[in-house]
């Protein structure tokens, strides 16, 4: 059993643990001490001095982010020392800040701003043409823009490229108040990760060059997903205004992730993608949104000549559906699943092997519904039904019925699908946690696979096929499929 | 659980309850201000709007179409910062923000008011951290001039140039727009030495 | 033909004289009331907006000229006349159109009771300053101001709508209970001066008390005079008596009217003040007496007299009831913007409960005493 000291933090008694600091022990107990540099997937650093607190006995202020607790100790988060020490750094901090939040993108969760409103309401000693001026905007790789100028140099940013990435591209360059963060020469800020830094800046100073100007940030609602880039299955949260997505911020959790990558970011992308399709498309004939055309482009195939492939682009959900279709409406025996690559994680922080998103999901399918994997033979099938990114491998020349997001050439009958930003679904990442996208905006020139499948039974003239995604569930339970999920 | 706060009503005395002594004093209050109001008529607060102006509290001293102040150099000083368009009662702001290449890297692409919505409330004046937005053109929207306006297809739709005022007042307050002004002022300085 | 026409003269000449001068005065004196009432109703809005720190109505030009809003009558009134007339599918056509005239008319002929002047010398000829001198005027005003209860009933029950069905019921029950408050406060005056026609008991009201108090009926009954002004406010539905309508806020008989139909009930409500006005000067306020004047001049007690050519003195009566009248109606508004709503409740329990049984008791209070006191002499 570990040492477990006792203290008092603002008169009332805690037990912390052994190496904690009075920070972190603050935190877990619902007491919010003010900081810049610290942050808890970081090192610490101590250099902002934002989270001083009065502690007995000690005659100076102490830093509460990297002062160990120890036995006995009594600590004051607000008294008037405390509050006064706060301002003065404050002060500080604010000496040579350009105010210009309105062009700012951080505007609105900034540090800066918030503490100022609770500590600070101090007018500045030093009038706007006697601050020491810095670089303004400088663009540092694809997505990150700096602004010296807004830097308040807690060093965040310095120490992820050396602890997370292990890229180092970043320094403090200078000394006093000319010191600034500078990037080292010849490199770039390119490392897959880069956006991280725009998140974990508390001030203004690196800003996501792919969000800049497109929406204050005040304006945003916030909805919990997950990052279907690869099959890491990170949680997120999507940010978006008037049914428009704007960003996505990871969602920091014990299981998987605390970062998030720039291509899991990026993925919103696809859906205003010039190419976004937003209509039937069947032998490159346009054909709106009525699916009858798609029935009467398959009801000519006899059953046996229709090969199923669940894909792991779709959810446990629309891969249900699609098996249940075959299986029960066209009653065909051909339900396969594609060869799925080894998953693991690549570069020791996210990024996973497997691009799917949901091969662990259709692995686990396929293991309790028995069904066969990876017949290549396509040519024995008259007609294909599966996500676009399967048939490419599997159907190449052969006609079928494809979901896709966007436009492509493929032969065959193309519906557009509706992205898991604009529908619900679950996917089972490669730990196994089945988790779920969460509906952020309305998209309503595309369907779901299972609307389609839905529709499509009724045009067969089945009366069995799941009515609602409940029944999907009920399905997916009594087969016992939820048991292997975590 | 419904908390139920008792209210105690107090009594009426015996010269209230005669009711004529109160109607009485009642009329005692009217006929005075009646009086009042009829010997000395400029003791009506009423102001007879068109025709006399008064200067309203705060920053929007007027309010009447809205119009975007220009710097010295013909750009516009609003930057989108959307504090306006967040502001705004009647949601009619519609501001899209874009980058220039300019001293200050933001400003609107897209800066429209629908008028039609407008509550005219002054509170975009009050808000603009640049003092970029202003209601003093002294026209008002809606009004017997609009009829044959040039607003706009809808009559009452301003888009950014229409609130473009030609007025070249330099003002310069504003937080981003130290960075405009020091920009004109190095080029002033600069032009000088040439 | 012009013999036929002198010998008509000659053989009906009284008749003829007193055709002409009942059309003369009929003409006269309605005109003045009508040009009163929309005088009347921008001196209301007015009124109004002084007593609450307003300007009120002052818009309304010609060629630029506002003279303080007095064209408003004249550009409400066009304003009536051109908006869409219009007649509700479910109402009853003929009873939709006449409520408001049964209305008008029924207010408008109580005047030709109301003597507003002793009598005055023309060409010779003694014209007494009164429409239609009949001995029972008092009951005939009665009688016809009653019939005004039809107006708002009629308006409200074949409108063919619910609500303004509610509203006429309760127009018609607030005003048939006042109605018999209003007589039994009448006749006390009427044993008082011991006479039914109202122009014998204005003349008898020039008489004076103890020498020197003019014998009005508000000095000889003042509380007759304070439940005739409450139930005559009643019975005009205005506030704090208006729970029948409510202009903005109920929903009233008159719901389903508009333009100058709509005009005509307001006009007739205004035409109500004046009448209610007008009542209250003759029975208690002296009617055309101005104090201490007598047919040669003023008689000032206990000093000496100035003697007036008769003329003047007729000019002086018109000129005091006049004045007399339009007081009250300004007083009458200012009651109505100064006192609060009472409930419909209320105002029935104030009327069967405390008003009747009060007219009730003073009059025979006043019985009482005339019949130990033996007859005033008045």
């Amino acid at each position: 059993m570990s040492f477990m000291p006792k203290i008092k933090i603002d008169g009332k008694e805690y037990i912390a643990k052994e190496n904690e600091t009075i920070l972190q022990c603050a935190q877990r107990n619902g007491i919010y001490i003010p900081r810049y540099c610290y942050h808890p997937s970081l090192s610490i650093a101590g250099n902002c001095r934002m989270c001083l607190v009065e502690i007995e006995k000690m005659p100076k202020l102490q830093t509460a982010c990297s002062t160990i607790v120890a036995e006995g100790m009594n600590v004051f988060t607000s008294s008037e020392k405390v509050k006064k020490a706060r301002k003065d750094v404050l002060e500080f901090l604010l000496k040579n800040h350009p105010i210009d939040c309105p062009i700012c993108d951080q505007a609105g969760e900034c540090y800066l701003q918030d503490y100022y409103m609770d500590y600070g309401l101090r007018k500045s000693r030093v009038s706007l043409n006697e601050k020491v001026r810095r670089g303004k905007r400088r663009q540092l790789g694809d997505y990150l823009i700096l602004d010296n100028e807004r830097c308040i140099l807690c060093t965040r940013c310095v120490r992820f490229c050396e602890e997370v990435t292990k890229t180092s591209e970043l320094f403090v360059a200078n000394r006093g108040d000319h010191s600034f963060i500078d990037i080292k020469p010849e490199t770039s800020l390119n490392n897959p990760y880069s956006l991280n830094i725009a998140d974990i800046c508390p001030v203004g100073a690196f800003t996501s060059a792919d969000f800049r100007f497109r929406q204050r940030v005040w304006f945003l609602k916030t909805t919990e997903s997950i990052c279907l880039g690869c099959a890491t299955g990170c949680r997120i949260k999507v940010q978006h205004n008037d049914n428009t997505v704007y960003r996505i911020l990871p969602l920091p959790n014990e299981e998987t992730n605390t970062w998030l990558c720039d291509f899991g970011r990026m993925t919103y992308k696809e859906m205003y993608s010039e190419d976004r399709l937003n209509h039937i498309t069947i032998e490159s004939q346009e054909f709106g949104l009525d699916l009858d055309k798609v029935f009467d482009y398959i009801k000519e195939v006899k059953p046996q000549e229709i090969a199923v492939f669940l894909s792991p682009n779709l959810s446990i959900e629309d891969n249900i559906a699609l098996y249940y279709f075959a299986s029960n409406v066209l009653k065909t025996e051909n339900i396969f699943i594609p060869s799925l690559p080894e998953r693991k994680i690549e570069d020791g922080i996210l990024k996973n092997s497997d691009p799917y998103p949901n091969s662990t999901g259709i692995e686990i399918i396929a293991n309790k519904l028995k069904l066969k994997k990876d017949e290549k033979t396509s040519e024995k099938f008259a007609l294909v039904i599966s996500s676009l990114e399967i048939a490419k491998t599997y159907a190449r020349d052969s006609k079928g019925i494809f979901f896709s997001l966007t436009k492509s050439d493929m032969n065959g009958a193309i519906v557009p699908m509706k992205s898991y930003f604009e529908n619900e679904g679950t996917f089972v990442n490669w730990q196994k946690y089945a988790r779920k996208t969460t509906v952020s905006v309305v998209n309503e020139k595309a369907f779901s696979v299972f609307d389609v499948m839905k529709r499509l039974a009724v045009l067969f003239g089945s009366n069995s096929f799941f009515s609602s995604l409940k029944d999907i569930e009920k399905f997916i339970s009594s087969n016992g499929i939820d048991k292997e999920f975590k | 659980m419904i908390k139920v706060k008792n209210i105690k009503i107090r009594e009426l005395n015996i010269w209230e309850r005669i009711y004529i002594p109160e109607i009485i004093r009642g009329l005692g209050v009217t006929l005075r201000h009646l009086f009042s109001n009829l010997l000395n008529p400029s003791s009506i607060p009423t102001i007879s709007y068109p025709e006399e102006k008064v200067l309203l509290p705060g920053h929007a001293k007027e309010r009447s179409r809205h119009r975007i102040k220009l710097r010295k150099d013909g750009t516009p000083k609003c930057v989108a910062c959307m504090l306006c368009a967040t502001i705004c009662p009647a949601k009619c702001i519609h501001i899209e923000a874009g980058e220039t290449e300019n001293f200050v890297e933001k400003y609107p692409k897209k800066f429209d008011i629908d008028l039609s919505r407008c509550v005219m409330c002054g509170l975009c004046v009050e808000a603009c951290p640049e003092d970029a937005i202003i209601m003093d053109t002294e026209e008002i929207p809606g009004g017997a001039k609009d009829r044959n306006a040039s607003y706009g297809k809808d009559g009452l739709y301003a888009t950014k140039e229409q609130l473009f005022e030609k007025k070249r007042e330099i003002s310069t307050f504003g937080a981003a727009n130290r960075l405009a002004n020091e920009f004109l002022l190095s080029k002033e300085r600069g032009n000088r030495n040439d | 033909m012009q013999d036929i026409l002198l010998n008509l003269w000659i053989s009906h000449k009284t008749q003829i004289v007193f055709v002409i001068e009942s059309f003369l005065k009929a003409t006269i004196f309605l005109n003045g009331i009508m040009a009163f009432t929309a005088l009347l109703t921008l001196g209301e809005r007015k009124v109004s907006a002084l007593m609450q720190d307003r300007i009120g109505p002052n818009r309304a030009s010609i060629f630029g000229l506002t003279l303080g809003g007095l064209f408003h009558p004249i550009a409400d009134g066009i304003k009536l006349l051109t908006k869409e007339d219009f007649i509700p599918e479910k109402a009853d056509k003929v009873f939709f159109t006449i409520a408001p005239i049964i209305g008008l008319v029924s207010v408008l002929t109580c005047f030709a009771f109301i003597p507003f002047g002793n009598h005055i010398e023309i060409l010779g000829h003694k014209v007494r300053l009164l429409i239609a001198d009949i001995d029972s005027s008092v009951f005939m005003i009665m009688a016809i101001s009653s019939m005004a209860i039809y107006s708002p009933f009629m308006g409200g029950y074949f409108s063919g709508n619910n609500f303004a069905f509610l509203g006429a019921m309760r127009a018609a029950a607030q005003m048939i209970s006042y109605e018999s408050v209003i007589g039994l406060s009448l006749i006390p005056m009427l044993i008082i001066y011991s006479s039914a026609s109202m122009s014998e008991i204005v003349v008898k009201q020039g008489n004076l008390l103890m020498a020197f108090i003019p014998a009005w009926g508000i000095f000889l009954q003042p509380l007759s005079f304070l439940i005739f002004l409450t139930a005559a406010v009643a019975e005009n539905k205005r506030t704090p008596f208006d729970v029948v309508e409510g202009e903005s806020e109920i929903v009233g008989y008159f719901i389903e009217y508009s333009s100058m139909r709509f005009g005509a009930f307001m006009f007739a409500e205004f035409v109500e003040i004046i009448l209610v006005s007008m009542l209250s000067v003759t029975f208690f306020l002296g009617g055309w007496q101005v104090p201490y004047l007598s047919e040669n001049g003023f008689n000032f007690p206990f000093s000496s007299a100035i003697s007036i050519p008769p003329i003047i003195v007729s000019l002086l009566q018109v000129a005091s009831f006049a004045i007399k009248t339009a007081l009250f109606s300004v007083f009458l508004l200012i009651v109505r913007w100064t006192l609060p709503r009472m409930r419909f409740d209320q105002i029935m329990s104030f009327c069967w409960k405390f008003l009747l049984p009060l007219a009730l008791a003073n009059l025979f209070i006043t019985a009482l005493i005339l019949r130990y006191l033996g007859t005033v002499r008045l």
